[in-house]
């Protein structure tokens, strides 16, 4: 484990690959929940907590279970079952638990079992801090690094996004361009920007 | 009829200015620079400047027309992005992608958002990162200062970037622009002298370009070299866009925020940007990168800097 | 015959997935760098679609309705994995291209909401047509995207050079090109829309 790698992974996982505007995961909820600040905030929060906690947990899994055994091509309906099982479990909690804090971001939870973001960062810390038959040496805090700064960049993206359309929505917007294609344009031009970090190194 | 009533602070007083005013007496405060970017990298370069400014004019006389909407390319904002992106390209940049950055800022920096005042980037500089990443190879070759031939030099940043040493250049050459750069980003002298009268007449407010310079030059300076406090931070203050950037482009009306406190942020959010890109960052240069990714926040930073409503 | 014929054609017009229902972009924008990447894509999601619509749609009168989203995932799990390793023994240069991509199927809005808005209420034929045609309009769809991105992004059409001395606008065939694709296209079938 080094310092730099950690350095790297958040860069990376930040600006230059950031999950939306990058890699593209989790863009219809990008789309669609973006046009006000706060539901925007609350559903970034959820989805950070979420993909920390699935990588966790499907880390386990395939450390513990798949690998062992053998079994690394039941990856995929493994992981989906899990993270469906575990956001299903967390909207229970909470709505038991705390009213308040359901109503704030419990309503985005079922959303986010079929919010590509979760699954992706989960395969993709799989296929990143595993060799073919074992965990590289720091796997596991890599892969939790990596999915809390994957979350830090989706709300990034999610927070910019959400101020610009809630100050578009008092411009006059050509009509062909309103809502969805504009979020697009807007999306592109902030990965043009994000482009400027490429090529970082300490 | 919701897009025709304007919310903002008192007090609300009238200056007897119009916005066309202001933005004709900033493309002037523009001329000096490009004039002496045409002194020292050659007659190239205000080919460049006309085609862009052209380009520009013509984009948006023909989209606007093409939308039936009033053609409006006296008001000078077409002008100026035409004007800001040709100073940020290398005086030898081929016709054809001049145009092509001239089109693209006008129809998706601009247009696409419904026009003036309602864009979030700066135009001209969504077109210079659209060119940047589209053909980067035109866009790093830079020529030699008073050569006027085809003789090619590196900008001093890149020649940091590559060898982590500038390269032997005072500090004199480089406040008189006697280095490989953009054209108009070079000579500092004549920016500044752009600069003083809107800054005199308060066209363009003293914080943002005030906040980003010192940023960028104290960060420069804790972090710059191998050692903590000892970065050069004058060079990075005199070379690359930063200048040209923090007095003309940072400070867009339409683009910065609107409150004392929002562009102090602003000034800063750039400062650290454009150092961190410059010191660690794959592109010798951070000031289209820096004031891009702050437009973008600047919703958001006016949203938390917003004037307290009396009484509350 | 015309029925089914009706069912097949929804998917590729009047009910397109990706420009009509803003549908499964994740992957279409991911992947369409290529013309190639961009039909490997499609053919790998229609052989998805048909199999988990078919399925779905055969065990309708089986599958308890308050557990129905999870076994649903099941299944069409199940046809993704075999596909991922169908690709991985065929065709490992598009696995690699196509990366995260292909375990990403399972999430793809287009094929859990054809099973959830469809394929849960309807025959097995009709089902097997509607997922025949969401799968050819989400190919036509990808192929459109791609064949635009490869062209003016790479110069290049099926990784072939079409003129010389042209050169591409590279930024097309990167993530923010794009978004930039897929926003004009939008506003593009906005327009055709109003104009009718």
């Amino acid at each position: 484990m080094e310092m730099g790698q950690f350095l790297a992974i958040f860069i990376s996982a930040v600006f230059i690959n950031n999950v939306i505007l990058s890699r593209f995961l989790g863009l219809c909820s990008f789309i669609a929940i973006s046009k006000e600040t706060k539901p925007a905030l609350a559903m970034s929060l959820a989805v950070m907590f979420v993909i920390t906690m699935s990588s966790i947990i499907t880390w386990f899994i395939y450390r513990f279970l798949l690998i062992p055994f053998g079994l690394a091509y039941l990856r995929t309906i493994s992981f989906i079952l899990v993270i469906a099982a575990f956001v299903q479990l967390v909207e229970m909690v909470i709505r038991k638990i705390s009213p308040p804090l359901y109503r704030f971001f419990g309503i985005y939870l079922p959303l986010i079992t079929v919010n590509c973001a979760v699954l992706g960062v989960a395969v993709l810390n799989s296929d990143m801090f595993f060799t073919k038959s074992s965990a590289v040496a720091g796997s596991f805090y890599y892969s939790l690094f990596q999915a809390v700064c994957v979350g830090v960049g989706y709300t990034l993206a999610m927070l910019l996004m959400s101020g610009i359309r809630e100050r578009l929505e008092l411009c006059n917007v050509p009509r062909v361009f309103k809502d969805f294609p504009l979020a697009f344009i807007i999306a592109s031009i902030m990965s043009l920007s994000f482009f400027g970090f490429n090529g970082f190194k300490f | 009829m919701k897009d025709r009533l304007i919310v903002s602070a008192s007090p609300h007083l009238h200056k007897g200015e119009s916005t066309t005013r202001i933005m004709w007496i900033v493309f002037l405060a523009l001329v000096p620079a490009g004039a002496a970017g045409v002194v020292i990298f050659g007659v190239r370069a205000l080919w460049v400047i006309l085609w862009s400014i052209f380009f520009a004019l013509a984009s948006e006389a023909a989209i606007q027309a093409a939308t039936k909407r009033k053609v409006t390319i006296l008001d000078g904002s077409a002008a100026i992005t035409g004007l800001l992106l040709a100073y940020n390209l290398p005086p030898g940049a081929p016709l054809w992608m001049v145009a092509a950055g001239s089109f693209f800022s006008i129809a998706i920096g601009k247009q696409v958002f419904g026009g003036l005042g309602q864009n979030i980037f700066n135009p001209a500089l969504v077109g210079r990162v659209f060119l940047m990443a589209s053909w980067p190879k035109y866009m790093t070759t830079f020529s030699k200062p008073l050569s006027y031939d085809a003789v090619t030099s590196a900008t001093p940043l890149a020649l940091l970037k590559e060898s982590g040493v500038p390269g032997n250049i005072s500090y004199q050459d480089l406040f008189w622009g006697l280095r490989g750069g953009c054209i108009g980003e070079a000579c500092i002298v004549a920016l500044l002298l752009g600069a003083a009268f809107p800054l005199f007449k308060k066209y363009i407010s003293w914080h943002i370009p005030f906040t980003y310079i010192a940023t960028t030059g104290v960060f420069t300076y804790i972090f710059g070299a191998k050692t903590f406090f000892g970065g050069d931070w004058m060079f990075h203050v005199l070379t690359g866009g930063l200048v040209l950037g923090a007095f003309f482009m940072a400070t867009d009306y339409v683009t910065s925020p609107l409150t004392r406190r929002g562009q102090i942020v602003f000034g800063i959010g750039c400062g650290i940007l454009t150092a961190v890109i410059r010191l660690w960052g794959g592109y010798p240069e951070g000031v289209s990168y820096a004031i891009l990714m702050m437009n973008a926040a600047t919703p958001i930073i006016d949203r938390f800097t917003r004037n307290r409503v009396y009484g509350s | 015959m015309k029925k089914f014929f009706h069912e097949f054609l929804k998917g590729i017009f009047r009910e397109n997935p990706t420009f009509v229902l803003a549908l499964g972009l994740c992957p279409t924008l991911a992947v369409s760098t290529s013309l190639t990447n961009g039909l490997g894509m499609g053919v790998a999601a229609t052989f998805v679609l048909l199999g988990s619509n078919v399925i779905i749609s055969g065990m309708r009168n089986i599958i308890p309705g308050r557990i129905r989203i999870p076994c649903y995932i099941v299944v069409i799990a199940t046809f993704v994995t075999l596909v991922e390793m169908t690709m991985k023994a065929y065709s490992p240069a598009l696995d690699r291209a196509l990366g995260i991509y292909v375990p990403l199927i399972v999430v793809n809005c287009i094929v859990l909401g054809r099973a959830e808005a469809y394929a849960c209420k309807s025959s097995v034929t009709n089902s097997f047509f509607d997922g025949l045609g969401m799968g050819v309009g989400f190919t036509l769809a990808l192929l459109l995207i791609s064949g635009i991105r490869e062209v003016s992004g790479a110069g290049t059409i099926l990784g072939r050079e079409i003129i010389k001395g042209f050169d591409p606008v590279r930024v097309i065939s990167m993530p923010s090109g794009a978004l930039l694709v897929i926003g004009l296209l939008l506003a593009f079938f906005n327009l055709i829309k109003r104009k009718k």
